[in-house]
């Protein structure tokens, strides 16, 4: 063999074995979500710090609208897409019947398990087997403004519906709305709904079934019907864009809004919109329906889960970053570094440890009212078709809003799309 | 021996339409393989066309669709032939401005025309209501009412193919020799004359191929809603491709989305037969 040849398969051999070895060490994640600009970025720089650590992992984020997240996890479903994804607990049953999120190591299962509340734990797993790791909690309540309360001559927030119509009618003047609904935004329009609907003593679905058929449901669709009726509440006012924001949000910024059923998350929203006349937002428990006997709420958790198509190397590092970024040593005073750009937004972190971290951030006036109607806070109800049946239940509620059906119809109506779209997901 | 070109064809066109009528007639997760289909008849279209919300929200896009398609036909194809025939004409200054302008508005990306037209119908602070409170007309909702949202996306869609069917219009009016019109008005044809007379009748190729694009380009519409209204609110500009997006992707019911997507390309075939038949009557007519 003369020295061209030895050359020749030395090059050979370099070209050939030099993308294994490149592989065997250095792995590109993924990660995606629907967060803004100013999160996204420290988001970048925890996974940085993450990547100082572990020289042979690359991360990078890619942020998408809301309203394209799933559509996004959905498509990108295979190996080629992203590596990791933060979700809406909704979406994790189908996520799962479909093979697109891997299950979590023991690791990753046993500390979700020890160190997350048990419901929260719960909505992360899928008959048993955990998912995903969960990040933030969101809850809902009455977000008020101060002002024009005392403008209205209002004293305190509204502890009952009927305290609720009352302060609303007064609030109703010069085209300024006592009562803010949101449309175009499932989750916005349900939600809400579905705290009062909580705060009147139901429940959407129980034991898998819906139960918009009860009395307490009809009661709650009532309770809309007069606010569209009295002119408490001008749906034109409440639409929501692909980001979740536009003029049901500008509307309460600029005052001209009195009260609007909201979660936690929107305080960086509101902080930025309103700057020092955020001071002027108060946070009160869901007021009571007639049904009622105790103010309550729903809540719903986000997780990050790992995509199924991606290589083991990926999937063992993205587990690996994930732990470290929801874990107890990558934020400041054991809190992690998750719960710190959760904090950065206005929204509760969901491991108790980062709640213990946190005591005093979440005593803020504003996140205070939140954290206590956690306490009484029902769940969304996390069932195969929930994205559908929010969908449907957020129609049959424009519906309403807009006044082209009744509060009768809109019962029956929601109902029959409930029991018929839960039906079709057990096929 | 197939030809390599109509190998192609069968390949890109025709596989994927047929495997959408067969999808159509099985419940499948558009996340697994073809293999996991499971057949069930027609049940799909029953769902569809049911009273349940699965129906009652396809029989809402189709009909947003329909309504969304005729009004941009209709405004579209004279607005083309009006601007035509006001840049055609050489004497008329700033032709060749006007020509440049109407086009530009084909050419801006959507996203663009997304932001700023969300911005100019906003009630409280847009510009569109405060030039109608100028000339004393009171604020309109726009987007925000199911009233008047759909409307509001159609007027949003002239706006910016009117440049492109402009063009269009210039090019069919090109191919009218002069020597026709200078024979109208020699026989004493009057303006109004010479365009019910000569011009209109010799357009019509032109658009009759504007009609057939304007409505599968109308048809087709999915940006407006997806960056603007989410099909919201209340439904009411919920269009086709939109809600089959939303149906075969986010849910990933393969087996509806393709039901759906069988029943828009019919209609879709049934639209182009009826302009071609309706063009061709006339024809023979003349």
């Amino acid at each position: 063999m003369n020295a061209m040849t030895k050359i020749r398969m030395a090059a050979f051999a370099a070209t050939v074995l030099t993308p294994f070895a490149a592989a065997a060490q250095d792995v590109e994640l993924t990660y995606l979500t629907h967060w803004a600009p100013d999160t996204v970025k420290l988001l970048e720089e925890a996974a940085s710090a993450y990547s100082e650590q572990n020289p042979g992992v690359a991360i990078s984020v890619r942020a998408v609208p809301f309203g394209d997240l799933l559509t996004t996890i959905r498509s990108g479903g295979s190996g080629d897409g992203p590596t990791i994804a933060s979700i809406y607990d909704l979406w994790l049953p189908e996520l799962v019947r479909d093979g697109l999120v891997a299950p979590a190591p023991d690791a990753v299962s046993g500390e979700v398990t020890s160190e997350w509340p048990e419901g929260i734990a719960a909505a992360a797993a899928v008959d048993g087997q955990v998912y995903g790791i969960p990040n933030e909690i969101n809850v809902y309540a009455l977000n008020y403004n101060k002002a024009m309360f005392e403008e209205a001559g209002i004293s305190a927030p509204p502890k009952t519906w009927a305290e609720l119509q009352d302060a609303a009618a007064k609030l109703s003047t010069d085209g300024k709305q006592g009562f803010g609904l949101i449309n175009s935004w499932a989750a916005g329009v349900v939600h809400p709904f579905a705290s009062l609907l909580a705060s009147n003593g139901g429940a959407l679905i129980a034991d898998g079934k819906p139960q918009l058929d009860s009395q307490k449901a009809l009661e709650t669709f009532e309770l809309y019907e007069t606010m569209i009726k009295e002119g408490y509440t001008d749906p034109a006012m409440g639409t929501s864009d692909a980001n979740t924001t536009g003029p049901f949000l500008d509307n309460f910024v600029s005052g001209n809004t009195g009260m609007i059923i909201m979660a936690n998350w929107w305080e960086s929203a509101l902080r930025a919109g309103m700057g020092d006349d955020f001071a002027n937002i108060g946070t009160a428990p869901i007021p009571v329906g007639p049904s009622g006997d105790t103010a309550r709420s729903i809540s719903y958790s986000w997780m990050t889960v790992v995509n199924a198509g991606a290589e083991d190397a990926e999937q063992a590092a993205a587990w690996d970053f994930l732990q470290w970024l929801d874990g107890p040593d990558s934020g400041e005073n054991g809190a992690s570094a998750m719960a710190g750009i959760l904090q950065s937004m206005g929204i509760l972190p969901s491991r108790t440890s980062d709640v213990a971290a946190f005591e005093e951030a979440l005593g803020r006036p504003f996140l205070e009212g939140y954290v206590s109607s956690l306490e009484n806070a029902r769940a969304f109800p996390v069932v195969l078709g929930g994205q559908e049946f929010s969908d449907a239940l957020q129609q049959v509620i424009e519906q309403l809003e807009y006044g082209q059906i009744s509060a009768q119809e809109a019962q029956q109506n929601a109902q029959a799309d409930a029991e018929s779209i839960l039906e079709r997901a057990q096929r | 021996m197939v030809s390599p070109a109509v190998a192609l064809i069968g390949v890109f066109i025709f596989v994927p339409m047929v495997l959408t009528i067969w999808l159509s007639f099985h419940q499948w997760s558009t996340q697994t393989g073809f293999e996991a289909a499971r057949f069930v008849g027609l049940r799909n279209y029953e769902d569809i066309l049911g009273p349940i919300s699965v129906g009652r929200d396809f029989k809402r896009a189709f009909l947003n669709t329909a309504i969304y398609t005729a009004l941009s036909v209709v405004a579209i194809l004279p607005l083309s032939v009006i601007f035509g025939l006001l840049v055609y004409q050489s004497r008329v200054a700033g032709g060749q401005f006007l020509r440049t302008i109407l086009f530009s508005t084909y050419m801006v990306p959507m996203i663009a025309v997304a932001l700023v037209w969300s911005k100019l119908y906003s009630p409280s602070e847009g510009p569109l209501n405060q030039i109608l409170f100028w000339v004393g007309i009171g604020p309109q909702s726009w987007l925000s009412s199911p009233d008047t949202a759909l409307y509001s996306i159609v007027i949003l869609n002239v706006w910016q193919q009117v440049g492109y069917f402009t063009v269009l219009a210039i090019a069919g009016l090109t191919q009218i020799p002069s020597s026709l019109h200078e024979a109208a008005r020699i026989d004493g044809a009057n303006p109004v004359q010479e365009f019910f007379g000569v011009t209109l009748p010799l357009l019509r190729r032109t658009l009759l191929f504007s009609a057939v694009i304007a409505v599968i380009n109308a048809v087709q519409v999915f940006e407006p809603v997806a960056l603007i209204t989410q099909g919201g609110p209340a439904n009411s500009t919920n269009v086709l491709t939109f809600h089959i997006r939303r149906v075969g992707i986010e849910r990933a019911q393969g087996g509806l989305g393709s039901a759906m997507a069988v029943m828009l390309m019919l209609s879709l075939i049934v639209v182009i037969v009826l302009i071609f038949s309706l063009a061709r009557q006339k024809e023979e007519r003349a």
